[in-house]
């Protein structure tokens, strides 16, 4: 039997072939039509690990959930993960082999700030949706780059709510000790901003570095400024010798920390000196301590997952950031496209997630979905409580 | 006053840490030459095997001095006959860039092992953590044991090369190597010894400091730096130059911070290096005297 097809008749069967969505899963990377392949970077080894390894835990927790419940639009998620060593280079290099070796549909994660800076260029470039679980560098969603979104909070809005918080205390005296590397550097200069913004002129302004075994001299200029609450930028490194050097000394203000150290127990720890860290209050991406009975789901599902591992609030950020881009992913459809995904991810209003302080809204101008840090404080030998939550505009 | 005491004991207790490293250094450089680039890292390593032998098997802290300081010894000289005796007829280059394989070596290797088990690790400290009053001034019972610890090592060193034969060879090979050849002594030997004793003082060094800091597998780098830059000031030949070196280092630091701005604590000890070292370009108390010709 002999079949003549019209011209119109073979460029309808070709459309239909190329716009199917077999078709389409086979052109966009990653994507097949039993699996979406989600790439993800970090320090898998190195201190950064909790940024990257333990959030990565997170996102894969909840994957496996989805996968569980038959995926999304009977797709899969299947997690790849590279190890950034929290370097930029290796951020770059990390980037670089899952987007064109691995060919992951998207990515998810960014633990260290810096790294993840450093590779938003690659990823701008290569027009891939990504998703920033942990860094807070301004510069990774300001100028917003098309594709590149965060669940993580910025630096402007943590030194925002660190000023805020200072105020809302009744602080008079407001001193900073800050690292001024260039993670110091994306936090100290929009806190200065935001304390001149309030008409906040402060009492003294030190200097540490982030390997710091000493901090005598900057207590002793603060104490001597009579400083009554301390907003510290530093790493755990730093801010705990600076803490146990002040107790050292006698001198106890308010001190305020943000997320680089989030964890109020570990920090009571490093600090090593009963009561130094009483009047310590910092800043959480989430609004949940790991021993909250609302995430005692979460709990049971790192932990089995993940044997010998306790459930940590890095964990939670890793849950929140997947739980948003598998919304997007849902709502994108069956016909999945890179494109879908990030008009979807640009499109989340008010989504209410698991483990954030409020809602996540993400718009085409505005790419950081999260601006509501959590407050902790830990007693002495106590439970880390939440405070309140601090709404940033 | 008060003010002037309290930065002056804080930086002599952080100085006597950096001559700690110091010495470290100039023993190894004394014995065979060479600028040992792993010596910062060494100190990280021991300073986990503390940690490992006080925090996580429970052990007393005396053994983890000892656990530290032997695991630094025979580490030591595990790492001269792996990755230095083969490399010892080459040229000098060579040997220096193998210590540098070795400190990114051990990094790794401390970030496989201890990396993953918290994000900086505290060793409890061993003297209690409240201040008591020696008349205005506050002290630090921690500070002081750290103090005392680097003075005693310092003089068990000093001792092991002035009064042991094993030191008094050490010292021989140094001051001419060729010399101590001809009457029998085995350079390789005393470089094997050299390498573990350097790594055995970074171990001391490391244990009396773990309490006071945090640990982390990349913090030896900055005690490198510092003790380095003590073991220039006082000569790179001399133990007790690397000693004044790092008091230096330390205090200046802390004087720095205190009268001028904490930003220039980082700056002013390598300023004040760059001075001495126009001025004497062998460091402060180096052995290698000029001659008139």
């Amino acid at each position: 039997m002999k079949i003549n097809l019209s011209k119109t008749s073979a460029c309808w069967l070709a459309a239909a072939m190329i716009f199917s969505p077999c078709a389409l899963a086979q052109q966009q990377p990653g994507l097949t039509a039993t699996s979406i392949r989600i790439g993800s970077f970090g320090a898998l080894t190195g201190p950064g690990y909790l940024y990257g390894k333990l959030a990565m835990n997170g996102v894969e927790v909840v994957f496996d959930q989805v996968n569980a419940a038959g995926g999304i639009n009977g797709r899969k998620l299947e997690l790849v993960r590279e190890d950034d060593r929290c370097d930029p280079a290796g951020a770059i290099g990390a980037v670089q082999k899952l987007i064109f070796q691995e060919q992951v549909f998207a990515l998810i994660g960014g633990g260290c700030s810096n790294a993840t800076f450093a590779a938003r260029e690659t990823i701008e470039k290569a027009d891939v949706p990504f998703l920033v679980v942990s860094s807070v560098h301004d510069g990774i969603t300001t100028p917003p780059a098309r594709t590149i979104f965060s669940t993580a909070l910025t630096s402007t809005i943590e030194s925002k709510a660190q000023v805020e918080f200072a105020l809302d205390t009744g602080a008079k005296k407001i001193a900073v000790v800050s690292m001024r590397d260039s993670w110091g550097r994306a936090r100290y200069t929009p806190l200065l901003e935001e304390l001149k913004a309030k008409g906040v002129k402060i009492v003294a302004d030190e200097e540490m570095s982030p390997d710091a075994n000493d901090a005598t001299a900057q207590v002793l200029r603060l104490k001597q400024a009579d400083a009554d609450a301390v907003i510290m930028v530093l790493f755990p490194k730093p801010a705990a010798v600076f803490t146990r050097d002040a107790q050292k000394l006698g001198f106890k203000p308010l001190l305020i920390g943000q997320t680089g150290i989030g964890d109020p127990a570990a920090f009571e720890d490093q600090v090593g000196v009963p009561g130094a860290t009483a009047k310590f209050r910092t800043i959480s991406m989430v609004k949940y301590t790991p021993d909250d009975p609302a995430v005692e789901k979460w709990r049971k599902l790192v932990e089995a997952k993940f044997p010998g591992d306790r459930l940590s609030v890095f964990n939670l950020f890793g849950i929140g950031s997947a739980q948003v881009l598998v919304e997007a992913l849902k709502r994108a459809g069956p016909d999945l496209t890179r494109e879908k995904l990030v008009t979807e991810l640009a499109n989340i209003r008010e989504f209410p997630v698991d483990v954030y302080g409020a809602p996540i809204t993400c718009t085409v101008e505005d790419h950081r979905c999260n601006k509501a840090p959590a407050w902790l404080a830990k007693e002495p030998a106590g439970p880390v409580k939440v405070l309140s939550i601090t709404r940033v505009n | 006053m008060l003010l002037f005491s309290y930065l002056l004991l804080g930086g002599i207790t952080t100085g006597a840490l950096y001559a700690l490293v110091a010495i470290g250094l100039v023993v190894v450089n004394k014995s065979t030459g060479i600028i040992n680039f792993a010596q910062g890292e060494l100190f990280m390593f021991c300073g986990f095997l503390a940690w490992m032998t006080h925090v996580q098997f429970g052990l007393a802290y005396p053994l983890a001095f000892i656990a530290a300081t032997v695991g630094g010894f025979l580490l030591g000289i595990v790492t001269d006959r792996l990755a230095f005796r083969a490399l010892a007829k080459t040229d000098i280059v060579g040997l220096v860039l193998a210590t540098v394989g070795l400190a990114f070596v051990l990094r790794g290797t401390a970030r496989m092992i201890w990396g993953g088990k918290g994000d900086y690790l505290s060793f409890p400290p061993i003297t209690s953590p409240e201040p008591v009053m020696i008349g205005d001034i506050m002290v630090v019972p921690q500070q002081m044991a750290a103090l005392a610890g680097a003075i005693a090592i310092m003089l068990v060193f000093a001792a092991f090369f002035r009064f042991t034969r094993i030191g008094k060879i050490m010292r021989a090979t140094a001051d001419n190597a060729k010399a101590a050849t001809l009457v029998g002594i085995s350079i390789q030997n005393v470089y094997t010894l050299a390498f573990g004793a350097g790594a055995a003082i970074a171990g001391a060094a490391a244990v009396l400091a773990a309490p006071l800091t945090l640990l982390y597998p990349d913090m030896g780098f900055s005690f490198f730096i510092k003790g380095f830059a003590a073991a220039v000031l006082g000569g790179l030949t001399s133990l007790s130059g690397a000693v004044v070196g790092g008091l230096l280092v330390g205090v200046i630091e802390s004087m720095a911070g205190g009268y001028i701005d904490s930003s220039m604590m980082e700056v002013a000890p390598f300023l004040l290096i760059m001075l001495v070292l126009i001025i004497c370009p062998t460091g402060l108390l180096s052995l290698h005297k000029t001659r008139d010709v």
